[in-house]
């Protein structure tokens, strides 16, 4: 160990390079979820205890811990629940490019549904973004069941 | 629960990149000074708690590797990790282990060594089907919830300048803390580069490569060991649902730590913390985060947190100085961050904080906090139960 | 102050289960506390076992926080072997801490490069570079274990079929001769792809409470953990010494030495049986996984809680069992270890 902890350069390094790929199932839940997308459908499952309809859906309420089956519509359009505009740049893990900065995000409170949803929004200056402000999906032409089917969310005029 | 106490406690230096060492051996540094802080060698170790976030190191089980920088070779070793909670359970963890009557004597200690891994991408791997396609990172994520702070509680960019500037000017105090700026401004906060609005580079916490572990000990051997022992009067644990959109209007509701507080409150017999409370050590990854947890932790009522940042009452004379240690603004390994504030919390009541001492200190608070809303509360008294 | 064990449920193990990790692990919830006659509201305290990196998620106990009914509970996560999991919710009973606690542990080897993923384990300046896994460990284990044992390819042979023969009814491979494993390719010489456990997804979850000693049902006993020199070369590698010293612990926890009906080793390979019962000093009266073990299916992360719950039901059922270990293992050729004891009053 050397003295001066934090300056001293190392003796010694080795360089891994990770490439790892993993096979994720969706569950009942989501991959109905995503087929709903394809066709610019959006569903939300309501739990039959406390009535929350949950984006994204789920197997389980956590909060009445029962299982959901319940499907209900909900609509492409909601309100800005929180809003922010990102100008650190980071990775896109869908590319694993870093997303060119500056860019809008917010959480949506989508109609029919009660929790939010957090996606990006066309709109990136401050001044003319607020709670409350009404958004609507805007939908990618080649619809391919994820959630980036919606490009991002529009301030409605 | 049965009396366990924190009876020593010991940290590395922590800096940007620890390139003088290895990950055991930065666990090593911690683990030997908190022997040393103990009076004990590694042979009256029982069990070790490690706290690691493997995958910004890009790693699988660390403890195989790392763990013989705790002294674990050839003993009960087992690892925690709950993404920024985890060093705060670690200790929980460790609490419990000697609290059950199978280990008298137990080392917890917590590393991050963000250097040698890739913590953005360590971070990225969140829901597949759902956060993955719209990621908009830690800081991202805190400023949408920050933006609903602001609005409801009209906290301003100056109150959160106010708290980076409390933060590093208490870390040029502490000898183990990554960033020290003595001389820190608000300007200079507002004038730092935006990340995501409203949060500027200097409200948030830095990556830092470093470790910290604390010596636990149950009743018998606590008192022999530690001429002032921090006795764990609550230690509380409460998680939230999976996804940011779950927990409405998150960081002024924070129901897991309000719920983590008043219980551990009430087990320590605690009604008034921001009198009763000599010493907080909290967790905030960002100076907004810090107003909205007085709320949460009780110290203020609803929409005064604004107000105990200007007023001073947190500052290192105030009437609860809330991380003298300079906290996560200052240092954050996050493997280790969540250990650094129980044993800064610890190490107040041992009246061992040289620079950043509080005066008589005998009731500490330390908290955690992780993913969207998970959160840990921990109090420490001078005074067993 | 005692330790029952009041339920006990699994999912799986399944070969490339089609659901996502939170069904799979409801799957087990619901069961264990379904046979605690226990709701999700009467749980004080979950604690989870799971490996971010073979999972492919940051902090992956995220993905079950829910259907563990962790919301607003105190939860935490131990990445490590399911066993210790179990051993460590029984500390928080003991503790005084809480009084009912779920124990999950979860794996699915059919998510990623199981083996492969176990190479990030290793130390990476001395032992990743060498193009090592977990695997391969185990093969330079049991190459030196057959340097000086002409018998032991033939016997360890004989061990996998018997276990798959078991197995075969409810695990996730055929039963095979002892001529087929040594006629199987061989993985990492000695070792052939028959004398190891098929790989699995699944999950186990058990419920702890705290009892009196002599309320009727299982018990959790004496337990014992340990974590060996990380480097091969700092361990003999022809024993198990980890297990004997977590297994000492084990027996100091428990007071006696009990007589064992049942032993439910963590055995991935077959060569494996030969150092527990060795460490253990098994008496030769002492079944060993009866059920074939992990030939069954071996659920990384989940395997030593699945034998805790293989040995409880081996106590409950018919036999009129008195007493059985279970054990757990993780890291490189058997670096870290776990024991328990489990006794029915």
């Amino acid at each position: 160990m050397r003295a001066d902890p934090g300056t001293a350069t190392p003796a010694l390094s080795v360089v891994h390079e990770m490439r790892l790929t993993w096979r994720y199932a969706s569950g009942t839940a989501m991959e109905r979820f995503l087929a709903g997308l394809a066709e610019r459908r959006i569903e939300a499952l309501r739990c039959g205890g406390c009535g929350r309809r949950y984006l994204p859906p789920r197997p389980f309420c956590g909060r009445c811990r029962l299982r959901l089956s319940d499907w209900v519509p909900v609509r492409d359009e909601g309100t800005l629940d929180a809003w922010t505009v990102v100008h650190l740049p980071i990775v896109d893990a869908r590319t694993g490019e870093p997303r060119p900065v500056p860019y809008g995000m917010g959480l949506i409170r989508l109609d029919g549904a009660d929790t939010t949803l957090n996606h990006y929004l066309a709109e990136a200056d401050p001044d003319r973004l607020a709670i409350g402000l009404r958004v609507r999906a805007v939908w990618r032409e080649e619809l391919r069941g994820a959630l980036d089917d919606i490009l991002h969310f529009e301030v409605v005029p | 629960m049965r009396r366990v106490a924190v009876v020593g406690t010991g940290q590395t230096r922590h800096a940007k990149a620890r390139e003088d060492v290895s990950q055991p051996e930065l666990v090593r540094e911690a683990a030997r000074a908190a022997l040393e802080d103990a009076g004990i060698g590694p042979a009256e170790i029982d069990a070790v708690v490690l706290s690691n976030m493997e995958l910004f190191e890009g790693r699988a089980l660390p403890e195989l590797w790392a763990g013989e920088g705790a002294f674990a070779a050839g003993k009960p070793c087992l690892k925690v990790a709950t993404g920024g909670t985890s060093g705060t359970s670690a200790c929980i963890a460790g609490f419990h282990l000697a609290a059950s009557g199978l280990f008298d004597v137990v080392l917890v200690a917590g590393f991050e060594k963000h250097s040698e891994g890739h913590t953005q991408t360590g971070m990225a791997l969140t829901d597949p089907f759902w956060d993955r396609a719209v990621a908009s990172g830690a800081v991202g994520n805190f400023a949408l919830s920050i933006s609903q702070l602001q609005a409801e509680r009209g906290i301003t960019e100056e109150q959160a300048a106010l708290v980076a500037v409390k933060a590093r000017r208490n870390a040029a105090r502490n000898p183990h803390a990554h960033l020290q700026m003595a001389e820190l401004t608000v300007d200079e906060v507002l004038d730092s580069r935006m990340l995501a609005h409203p949060v500027r580079m200097l409200d948030m916490c830095p990556q830092s490569d470093g470790a910290c572990a604390i010596v636990v000990a149950s009743d018998e051997p606590a008192r022999r060991l530690c001429p002032r022992p921090a006795w764990v009067r609550a230690a509380v644990t409460r998680h939230e649902q999976p996804y940011l959109g779950d927990v409405d209007r998150r960081l002024l509701t924070m129901r897991t730590l309000r719920d983590a507080a008043r219980a551990a409150y009430d087990a320590a017999g605690i009604r008034e913390p921001l009198r009763e409370l000599d010493v907080a050590e909290i967790y905030e990854p960002v100076t907004y985060a810090e107003l909205a947890w007085y709320e949460a932790l009780g110290l203020c009522e609803e929409g005064e947190a604004g107000r105990l940042i200007e007023d001073g009452v947190t500052a290192m004379d105030g009437e609860l100085p809330v991380n003298p240690s300079g906290g996560v603004l200052s240092t954050n390994p996050v493997g280790a961050s969540g250990v650094i504030r129980v044993a800064e919390a610890a190490l107040q009541i041992h009246g061992r904080g040289g620079e950043r001492q509080v005066e008589g200190a005998s009731t500490a608070l330390a908290t955690g906090y992780g993913v969207y809303a998970w959160s840990d509360v921990v109090v420490l008294q001078a005074e067993a139960a | 102050m005692s330790v029952a064990v009041a339920g006990v449920g699994e999912s799986g193990p399944a070969l490339d289960d089609p659901r996502s990790i939170p069904e799979i692990v409801l799957e087990a919830v619901e069961e264990a506390l379904q046979e605690a006659r226990l709701g999700f509201d009467s749980v004080d305290a979950v604690v989870t076992a799971s490996v971010d990196l073979l999972d492919g998620l940051t902090a992956s106990n995220i993905a079950v926080t829910e259907v563990v009914g962790a919301v607003l509970k105190p939860e935490t996560r131990i990445a490590a072997d399911g066993l210790v999991a179990a051993i460590h919710g029984s500390c928080l009973v003991r503790a005084g801490a809480y009084e009912t606690v779920l124990v999950v542990a979860h794996g699915k080897a059919s998510l990623g490069p199981y083996w492969e993923l176990t190479s990030w384990a290793l130390d990476p300046i001395f032992l990743q570079p060498l193009g090592l896994d977990f695997l391969a460990c185990a093969g330079l284990q049991a190459r030196a274990l057959a340097e000086d044992d002409a018998a032991a390819e033939q016997r360890w042979a004989r061990i996998a079929a018997e276990r798959r023969r078991a197995a075969a009814a409810h695990g996730v491979a055929p039963a095979c001769t002892a001529e087929d494993v040594l006629a199987s390719p061989a993985v990492a010489s000695p070792l052939r792809r028959e004398s190891c456990a098929p790989l699995a997804d699944g999950a186990t979850a058990i419920v702890l409470r705290a009892a009196g000693p002599a309320e009727p049902g299982v018990h959790l006993g004496g337990v014992g953990f340990d974590l060996s020199p990380h480097a091969l070369g700092e361990r003999e590698l022809t024993e198990w010494d980890g297990l004997r010293r977590a297994w000492a612990r084990a027996l100091a926890v428990h007071g006696t030495r009990p007589t064992l009906d049942v032993a439910e080793p963590s055995c991935v390979f077959a060569y494996e049986e030969d150092l527990f019962r060795h460490a253990l000093e098994l008496d030769p009266g002492t079944e060993v996984s009866p059920g074939g073990g992990l030939f069954a299916g071996f659920v990384p992360v989940a395997a030593g809680l699945s034998r805790l719950a293989a040995v409880v039901r081996a106590l409950r059922g018919p036999g009129g069992l008195r007493a059985g270990v279970a054990h757990g293992t993780w890291g490189p050729a058997g670096q870290g270890q776990a024991v328990a004891i489990l006794e029915a009053a």
